[in-house]
């Protein structure tokens, strides 16, 4: 009896002894400026990773050659101290700092650049974002690989094995020299051969390297056929990419084309640099662990807490470490909303990114007004699009009376709060562009525009489906415009959610009718909205294919004139709004919360604020 | 948690007569069994009922609160007469799926097919049916109800006539899209409990078929049978019911599904269904197995009667006092569950409603700066009243059955 | 008893290896890869991710790939967040037992009491009144009982913090709604093996032996009324764990439940495959712990 009673007090002892061990383990002083960072990181790679939360560390943790301004989003020096453009547009010469250091000490040179750029661009390192670097002259054929090759071409060949003694996850062996022939094999047919998919699978490469000539096949080790070696990769020689180092504190970039945004874009973190050695030491997983990660950026990664919190500390030796006025940064990963929002005002969190867009209205209402709150309009536009190889939204007749028959006042005064309606792709504040409009909502056009497609009324309309990712404002939109289009036209439309993985494998392989998208612009200019939708574009994902717009935006990006260049653009979104295959709905208005005392913390319409200009005054006390 | 041998057969009084007897001297019980009865009741009669229609919404009384100033209004707009023009035009739309059908027949014949042209014959074919749906459809889907079975079609034509435009206020209030809260309550009942029901008897029929083949055979077979029971219960069965509902969900396979009928509160049915049966199973189980041995089976065995009989006849009456237990403790959970989906959006799709995807709002609009008390509150009552009900009435019939706790 | 065990773990295996040929073959079977994103991609992008998740290569090769990673203890990288499972486990699941444990022991202290004195006090209004209490949490969601617990204690009472981890206070509202539905099924299967108990003839001696009430309850009856009470900690264990996801979501807890729900849904592969492997030993585990401990508090029961 008592040893049973002993047992279990012991039991009971142990598990308490247990939870207040695991509980110490995760406590922690409280860092000098916390804010939610939304989820939980894909990674810390620059050069992998698309998303904004990801972003907002990166930014934090490296340095690019030029950063951003907190509030106009200009261009600013980073490790480059000065630069100069060629007269022709197309030649950038960037003069690198002297006192910039990675967090291990050693001086951050060049050759730095000349390396993660070529990561960047080279197909393995799967950068989803390596298109942001095809500007640069030949880094479009760089990243194709094999496929963008012609006999004649200087190529890299980079071999399965490594240089003895080379790093654990270095590049393997690089031949260079010159293709001289391509072989295709005689036993695959036509279509197999016109097949981008399998390119590389049935050719054999020649190349002349070194005085010999040597076929290669490109491939797994045993997959090579008898005559002919296996090599990892064939590429375009890298000296052929348009960026390179002149001497170690000098680096030249040579674009294909003038491109005004250019500086926005080296400006944006994938094209910032990562320290080979760890890398190369520690694999493409690995080196991202706090104690294995090398950053060159205005603080560093103390530790990381999957689903709980990153902390930042100020990098001391980071060359303009006087202005950075925060010592330690915590970027919580709490996903819900409500959470988010209760965590901010119980005073646990000082910036919050979003708040619901409930929320979001009673904060506008808040008597007396909030000080925290400042809603204002975002670089983002959020639209329906419409797949066009499916019956009847082929018809643009019937594409335009959907769109008449839409009125985004409802919308955004039930799903939304502050959000401005919507009438053309582009978000109104790029500078000197006006987007042109689309009409707005006229349901006696709309009904006679469905009349002259064939479904006087409504009658004989097919049954279409609005397809949105799970989450409760998408919701409450499909709800609406499925209720707008049955009241105002009269058509049965039905809604369907998915998980956000599904969802884009459905939108991708045209698996819907209707699809509820947003678009966040990646720089101040209209092309980054307008250029997804260009026939067969990776991101047009509607089917939609125009020859005169599709021209036009090729056009715009050789045009030298920056008034001219815009006009273009408008006039190619004017295609896009009168026949196009999208619904814009409303353009997103910034929803953040900020403590008053968080200072250097600016509004700007890509929602985007530096951590590293933050400081802290809570007013008298200084800390 | 044994249930202990019935073996209190008495002249004159049966073990069930006793039981209902003391049930019936239970209050608890009772207006547990009242309340059931009601909620039940006025979930089956929802669309006799003058109540707003469930999906109809009005922006403009968005989030409008509780109101007890009138009771009725005179609001409700069905047009009978859309009903008949439907009817006029029904016969051309049947006409033309016959003619996809035998479209896709002989597609279907002809051996040289392309996958293209199968599944754009299926798309036509499934137009043509939703074209036949749409217009049964239309009167009530343009006053706001969701899809409707014949039936609650009928129901809805006789409450028009019965009440006219007349119908409830929001006495509840509105919600997000000014929808009327008190009618989504009432619609949400008929999900909820529907998919409580019918989950509960698909893990009903599993357990007991299950249970007692293996305690009535017993022997090795039994020894095998009660290890996968074993096995599964270490199979997290929660992941495995959001990874196939999720998979369910995409384009492609509902579409294959939706040919068979099969939508995704029928998967929820069956795959909450096989994940329950298993403590049934048990019990069911260790049940068999106690009544195996008793006198009256060893007597109908010697005289011959055959083995599906004595499990018919003799067994399966015993096991009805579990059965109905279970029943009642099952259903609360499998409606949980529900709303557990709901909450991660995988529940019942708009514009049907259930008890959890209401709670789920409600909770979605309950922030420290504003709470929308009555769209939480209702729910909250709806779901708890329900439940607690169902608990007590379980536990009261387990304690009615109870032979130790005669007299007591 | 060793063969006891050995026989159970030798099942277990079976039962793990089941499990991974089942989850392997119904996430092949599924559209929308790992690597799906935002974007699209290049085809030379997308042949490479295939390479380096195997998904190049044929099925039984990927299988046999895979079962000799997971067998070796390796359980992949989450293709969501570029992480060893390994490492995600082991952070996430010591705060997913600490939340459960301290969950669990708020089941027990509130079921186990409301239980014993509802039997005893049988059909008076206490009965009615504790049970009513204990069956809130099985009569509720545990989002709505969170959310009014939150606006409660975190808003109008301001007693606890509203989110997080990192202290005890953090893990009081969370280990309580996660908890709630469980003191419910303690305190009916409480009150039924007390019942039990007390109709027993040994019970009746004690108490014909003048013992007063309160001493037949705690030293006759309770040890043996608390059998049913511990063959039910295996169940409740794995609803516990399995239950966690909404409490974690909700409260901003870092566990593994989220994870486990995320990866479903997500399709994220080796996650989802490394912690259902993980769930399924946890839980056998836990059953077997349950078994084991039933026959050490019952010298009735023999192990076979």
């Amino acid at each position: 009896m008592s040893p049973r009673i002993a047992a279990a007090l012991g039991l009971a002892l142990a598990c308490f002894a247990g939870i207040v061990w695991v509980v110490a383990r995760g406590q922690l002083p409280p860092a000098e400026f916390t804010f939610n960072n939304d989820t939980e990181i894909k990674s810390l790679d620059p050069a992998i990773v698309t998303g904004q939360p990801e972003g907002r560390i990166i930014e934090a943790l490296f340095e690019g050659l030029v950063r951003l301004g907190p509030e106009k989003r200009e261009p600013r020096p980073g490790i480059a101290e000065s630069w100069t453009l060629s007269d022709d547009g197309l030649t950038y010469t960037f003069k690198l700092r002297k006192n910039a250091v990675w967090s291990n000490g050693e001086p951050i040179t060049s050759q730095d650049f000349v390396y993660s750029m070529r990561r960047f661009l080279d197909p393995l390192t799967l950068a989803e974002y390596a298109y942001q670097a095809w500007y640069l002259k030949n880094g479009e054929r760089y990243s194709r690989a094999a496929r963008s090759l012609a006999v004649g071409d200087p190529v890299e060949v980079e071999l399965h094995e490594r240089t003895p003694g080379a790093r654990e996850y270095a590049r393997g062996v690089v031949l260079r020299g010159e293709l001289i022939e391509i072989e295709t094999d005689a036993d695959a047919s036509q279509a197999d051969l016109a097949d981008p998919a399998k390119y590389v699978e049935l050719r054999t490469f020649v190349v002349e390297s070194e005085g010999r000539s040597r076929r290669f096949r490109v491939g797994e080790p045993g997959a090579a056929r008898a005559g002919a070696d296996s090599c990892r990769q064939l590429l375009l020689d890298f000296s052929e990419v348009g960026f390179r180092a002149v001497d170690p504190y000098t680096i030249e970039m040579v674009l294909e084309s003038p491109t005004p945004y250019w500086l926005q874009l080296v400006g944006f973190y994938p094209l910032w640099p990562v320290n080979q050695a760890c890398v190369e030491t520690h694999g493409p997983l690995d080196w991202t662990e706090p104690d294995k990660i090398v950053t060159n950026g205005p603080f560093t990664l103390e530790f990381r807490r999957i689903r709980d919190r990153m902390r930042l500390r100020k990098f001391a030796d980071y060359w303009d470490a006087d202005d950075v006025r925060v010592e330690t940064i915590d970027a919580l990963a709490v996903e819900s909303l409500t959470t988010q929002f209760n965590l901010y005002e119980t005073g646990k969190c000082d910036y919050i990114t979003k708040v619901s867009p409930i929320t979001a209205r009673e904060l506008v209402k808040a008597d007396p007004p909030r000080k925290d709150f400042f809603p204002a309009p975002q670089f983002g536009t959020y639209f329906y699009s419409m797949n066009v190889t499916r019956p009847p939204l082929n018809d643009a007749r019937v594409r335009r009376a959907l769109l008449l028959s839409i009125d985004r006042t409802e919308i955004i005064a039930t799903a939304g709060s502050i959000e401005t309606p919507a009438f053309s792709f582009t978000p109104p504040g790029i500078p000197g562009y006006d987007p042109p409009r689309c009409d707005d909502t006229n349901l006696a056009e709309a009904r006679r525009l469905l009349a002259e497609a064939g479904y006087p009324g409504g009658e004989g309309f097919p049954k279409i489906e609005i397809l949105y990712n799970f989450e409760e404002q998408h919701q409450t939109i499909a709800e609406l415009v499925r209720k707008q289009w049955r009241r105002g036209l009269g058509i049965d439309v039905s809604t369907r959610n998915e998980e956000w993985q599904t969802f884009l494998s459905s939108t991708r392989q045209l698996q819907f009718d209707l699809s509820r998208r947003a678009w966040i612009g990646d720089y101040l200019d209209p092309n980054t909205f307008l250029d997804m939708f260009v026939t067969g574009g990776e991101n047009n994902q509607t089917g939609w294919g125009n020859e005169e717009y599709d021209r036009i935006i090729d056009a715009a990006k050789y045009e030298g004139d920056p008034a001219q260049r815009l006009a273009m653009l408008a006039r190619a979104e004017e295609i896009l709004m009168t026949e196009g295959p999208l619904i814009p709905i409303f353009f997103y208005a910034t929803r953040y919360l900020v403590k008053p005392y968080v200072k250097g913390f600016f509004y700007n319409v890509q929602d985007t604020h530096p951590l590293r200009y933050i400081r802290i005054d809570r007013g008298g006390v200084s800390r | 948690m044994t249930t202990p041998p019935l073996n209190a057969k008495r002249a004159g009084v049966s073990l069930t007569q006793d039981a209902i007897r003391r049930l019936s001297k239970n209050l608890t019980a009772m207006i547990s069994f009242a309340v059931l009865v009601v909620v039940v009741g006025l979930a089956v009669l929802t669309p006799l009922l003058p109540l707003q229609p469930p999906d109809r919404d009005l922006t403009a009384q968005m989030f409008a609160e509780p109101t007890a100033e009138r009771l009725f209004e005179k609001t409700f707009n069905f047009d009978p007469q859309v009903n008949a023009v439907a009817r006029e035009r029904l016969p051309a739309a049947l006409e033309k799926r016959g003619v996809r059908q035998a479209e896709l027949k002989s597609l279907l014949a002809d051996a040289k097919r392309t996958p293209e042209a199968e599944s754009q014959s299926r798309r036509n074919l499934r137009q043509a049916e939703a074209a036949i749906v749409a217009l049964e459809q239309r009167a009530y889907a343009s006053v706001g109800y969701p899809h409707l079975g014949p039936l609650s079609r009928w129901m809805v034509r006789t409450r028009h006539a019965l009440f006219g435009e007349w119908q409830l206020a929001s006495v509840c209030g509105r919600d997000k899209l000014g929808r009327d809260l008190l009618s989504r309550i009432f619609w949400g009942a008929r999900v909820s409990l529907i998919v409580g029901v019918v989950a509960t008897l698909v893990s009903l029929a599993i357990g007991v078929t299950w249970g007692s083949v293996a305690g009535y055979v017993g022997g090795s077979v039994d020894n095998l049978m009660m290890r996968i029971v074993d096995v599964l219960y270490s199979v997290p069965f929660v992941f495995l019911v959001i990874f196939l509902i999720s998979i369910l969900s995409e384009d492609r396979v509902k579409d294959a599904l939706a040919g068979y009928g099969i939508d995704r509160i029928t998967i929820f049915y069956f795959v909450v269904g096989a994940i329950y049966w298993l403590t049934m199973a048990r019990v069911v189980r260790g049940q068999v197995v106690s009544l195996r041995n008793e006198p009256f089976i060893e007597a109908a065995r010697s005289i011959g009667v055959s083995q599906t009989a004595i499990i018919f006849r003799h067994i399966v009456p015993n096991l009805l006092s579990i059965v109905v237990v279970y029943l009642t403790l099952t259903i609360p959970r499998v409606i949980l569950f529900e709303a557990f989906l709901s909450f991660l959006g995988l529940g019942v799709e708009p514009p049907d409603v259930s008890w959890g995807l209401l709670a789920n709002e409600g909770i979605q609009v309950i922030t420290p700066i504003k709470i929308y008390w009555w769209l939480i509150l209702f729910p909250s009552l709806a779901i708890g009243v329900t439940l607690f009900a169902l608990n007590f009435l379980g536990d009261a019939i387990r304690d009615a059955f109870d032979p130790r706790l005669k007299g007591r | 008893m060793i063969g006891f065990i050995a026989r159970r773990l030798v099942w277990m295996l079976i039962t793990l290896w089941v499990v991974f040929t089942l989850s392997f073959f119904l996430m092949r079977a599924v559209p929308g890869g790992p690597y799906a994103s935002d974007r699209q991609l290049e085809p030379e992008i997308e042949a490479n991710i295939r390479r380096e998740f195997n998904l190049d290569k044929p099925l039984y090769e990927q299988y046999w790939l895979k079962l000799k990673q997971v067998a070796s203890g390796d359980l992949g990288s989450s293709t969501k967040i570029r992480t060893p499972v390994n490492r995600i486990v082991s952070e996430g699941l010591p705060v997913s037992g600490a939340l459960g444990l301290l969950a669990l022991a708020i089941a027990f202290a509130i079921g186990l009491p409301a239980g014993i004195i509802s039997a005893v006090a049988r059909g008076t209004f206490a009965d009615v009144a504790l049970m009513s209490i204990a069956t809130i949490g099985i009569a509720l969601p545990n989002f709505v009982v969170a959310g009014f617990a939150i606006i409660l204690f975190v808003f109008v009472l301001e007693w606890l913090p509203a989110a997080g981890w990192g202290s005890l206070e953090q893990l009081v509202l969370p280990a309580f709604c996660l908890g709630a539905p469980y003191a419910a099924y303690v305190a009916r299967i409480a009150r039924t093996g007390m019942l039990d108990v007390l109709s027993q003839d040994h019970i009746r001696t004690a108490r014909a032996k003048g013992l007063g009430p309160l001493s037949v309850v705690l030293r006759h009856a309770l040890p043996t009324a608390m059998l049913p009470v511990v063959s039910f900690l295996g169940p409740a264990v794995a609803g516990i764990m399995t239950g966690s996801p909404v409490v974690e979501q909700i409260f901003a807890i870092p566990g593994l439940g989220w994870h486990f729900v995320q990866s479903a849904i997500n399709r994220d592969y080796p996650m989802a495959m490394g912690l259902v492997l993980l769930y399924t030993g946890l839980l056998y585990t836990m059953n077997l712990l349950v078994d084991l401990s039933y026959g050490l508090l019952d010298p009735r029961v023999e192990w076979d």
